[in-house]
């Protein structure tokens, strides 16, 4: 790492706005299409990349045209329930890895390691056929189940339970907590910093997944946005502004997450990365 | 994406020494924190696994049904050349991508890791493509990509081309522009990655070089890169394996077409064995190959940092 000198700014900046401009061009041109009245032309360079007379009428008629509020709901009901389950199952399973003997645990570490690298669409036709077996086809929760363990969250808890010192949980022990008080108010409390990585983490990851609704939903008003949008964006609306606005909402809730959170975000990415 | 990122942390960890053993607990203590999350993994990972072996031998279909047929669906799978063209497709997304992905990301990285003041409000904005979701990034890129879409205005306006250059609709061209789509977004990740990784470099071979006269350019590629070789190889891989199972950007942006020129493993995958087709036992040989290509990079990746380590 340099310090700023006058000739690092002038190769520096330059190629930072360059990859800036990259980066968000693409999202700046679809914000602007979606604030375009219906009258203006969506085409031509640069003239028209400013919107004449920005309105946001586009917005309004993406959630009355379309079902875009019930997507958003659907989206926000499986990612509240995918966060919600990455982070208990997580937290047990990750805490049992790291801090209970019991038998066959390292058999079980092996088989969620060896899985780990198991793409999904590899098992995509039979867990389809196992949901569906179960009778969860075309509901949220056959949505949700599936992806309910996140094999990289356990692992992450487990690190976090692995760095308390043995003696917290012993002096807790000896003053006569039972497995679960020690869990609950020892551990617990010492691995804040890791739940809220996983809490993110788990949120984000529900919000962005797309081939597995897209599977077992066959009734379009359970459809999460990210199917909805496609499945909007190919069938009814060949209104490109309605679409943009319609995009936009599905990005502004991880990109919030994103930067409220990001200090954790990057702590939990790098991390992982980091020790690689 | 983020089950890439922290996975090698977990495979180096798993070969530390276990922790001391703890206080025993009575037999249903360890059950009750394991047995959720096994009884879901049971269901929805173990099973269908195992399951997928079974259905690959079988001519079972998706609506049910099915008897044992032995190696049928992999002889038939042999001479598919639409399944090959498919596999070939997607092995050409790799050589693409995969290289894109990593010169880009590591030169983004070396780019902002720097005190320079605006780097810390120009990394979360770099990085941000990582947290969008990659079903909304291909609806924004299929206008983008399109005849009068933002890339083909910019060609115009700078004047670069007379007429709007065919990104999607041509065949030749459209598999190039979506592998354009995947290193947008996975570039982000990538050089978050790479980053934290130079800032864990030590400064002091940088400031022996410095010392020696050797130029930034020559420190970076002569000192500081070699010093994050196994990120980079460990990033290549990640991008190797995701490429493998490309598809939400096909699907949406070109539907596999035009023709089938975009038309990745995953993607036929999903049509044999999802939609429009329902042929369950031949998408599951499909789906065993796929495992076969990601577990030979995924092996090529243990070789390397087993050799790393040796």
């Amino acid at each position: 790492m340099t310090t700023g000198t006058a000739r690092e700014k002038l190769i520096r900046w330059p190629l930072m706005l360059i990859a800036v401009a990259t980066v968000l061009g693409p999202l700046l041109w679809q914000v602007s299409t979606a604030l375009k009245g219906a009258g203006e032309s969506t085409v031509g360079f640069p003239g028209t990349l400013l919107p004449q007379d920005p309105t946001l009428d586009n917005f309004v008629t993406a959630f009355r045209q379309i079902p875009l509020l019930r997507y958003v709901l659907n989206s926000v009901a499986i990612s509240a329930m995918g966060m919600a389950t990455t982070v208990v199952l997580a937290t047990l399973t990750g805490y049992a890895l790291a801090r209970i003997a019991f038998r066959g645990r390292s058999l079980y570490t092996t088989l969620l390691l060896a899985t780990a690298v198991l793409p999904f669409e590899v098992i995509l036709v039979s867990t389809m056929l196992v949901t569906r077996g179960l009778g969860l086809n075309d509901t949220l929760l056959g949505v949700v189940l599936p992806q309910a363990v996140s094999i990289v969250a356990i692992f992450v808890m487990r690190q976090a339970f692995l760095r308390i010192p043995n003696e917290l949980a012993e002096a807790a022990a000896i003053d006569g907590a039972g497995p679960f008080q020690v869990f609950r108010h020892v551990m617990l409390p010492s691995v804040r910093g890791s739940l809220a990585v996983v809490t993110v983490l788990g949120f984000l990851d529900s919000w962005d997944h797309f081939i597995w609704p897209l599977v077992i939903l066959s009734d379009p008003a359970k459809y999460p946005v990210n199917v909805g949008v496609q499945y909007l964006s190919g069938t009814f609306s060949a209104d490109q502004r309605v679409i943009s606005a319609a995009a936009i909402v599905v990005m502004i809730p991880p990109l919030l997450v994103y930067f409220l959170m990001q200090k954790q975000v990057f702590r939990g990415l790098s991390e992982g990365a980091l020790k690689g | 994406m983020t089950a890439l990122a922290t996975e090698p942390r977990v495979r180096t960890q798993a070969r530390r020494p276990e922790p001391p053993p703890r206080r025993r607990h009575r037999w249903f203590v360890p059950l009750l924190f394991v047995g959720p999350a096994l009884v879901l993994q049971l269901t929805f990972l173990f099973l269908p696994l195992a399951n997928t072996f079974v259905l690959a031998f079988t001519n079972a279909s998706t609506i049910g049904g099915g008897t044992f047929t032995g190696l049928a669906n992999f002889t038939e799978l042999m001479s598919d050349t639409t399944f090959w063209h498919a596999v070939g497709r997607t092995f050409v997304y790799m050589l693409v991508a995969v290289p894109a992905l990593v010169i880009i990301s590591t030169c983004l990285a070396v780019l902002v890791n720097t005190r320079l003041r605006g780097t810390a409000l120009v990394r979360p904005l770099l990085f941000s493509p990582m947290v969008l979701p990659l079903a909304v990034i291909a609806v924004v890129f299929q206008y983008l990509l399109d005849s009068d879409g933002l890339v083909n205005q910019i060609l115009a306006g700078l004047q670069l081309v007379s007429e709007p250059v065919p990104f999607l609709s041509d065949p030749d061209l459209a598999l190039f522009s979506l592998t354009a789509v995947t290193v947008w977004k996975g570039c982000a990740l990538y050089t978050l990655i790479t980053l934290a990784a130079l800032q864990n470099v030590s400064a002091e071979l940088d400031e022996a070089a410095q010392l020696d006269g050797a130029g930034w350019l020559r420190r970076t590629v002569g000192v500081t890169l070699p010093q994050i070789r196994g990120t980079t190889v460990m990033i290549a891989i990640l991008a190797a394996i995701a490429t493998l199972r490309v598809f939400t950007e096909p699907y949406i942006i070109t539907g596999g077409g035009p023709g089938d020129s975009t038309q990745t493993i995953v993607v036929y995958l999903f049509q044999k064995g999802i939609s429009p087709g329902t042929d369950a036992g031949y998408a599951s040989a499909i789906s065993l190959v796929l495992f076969v290509f990601v577990l030979t990079v995924s092996s090529i990746s243990w070789l390397i940092s087993r050799k790393a380590r040796a």
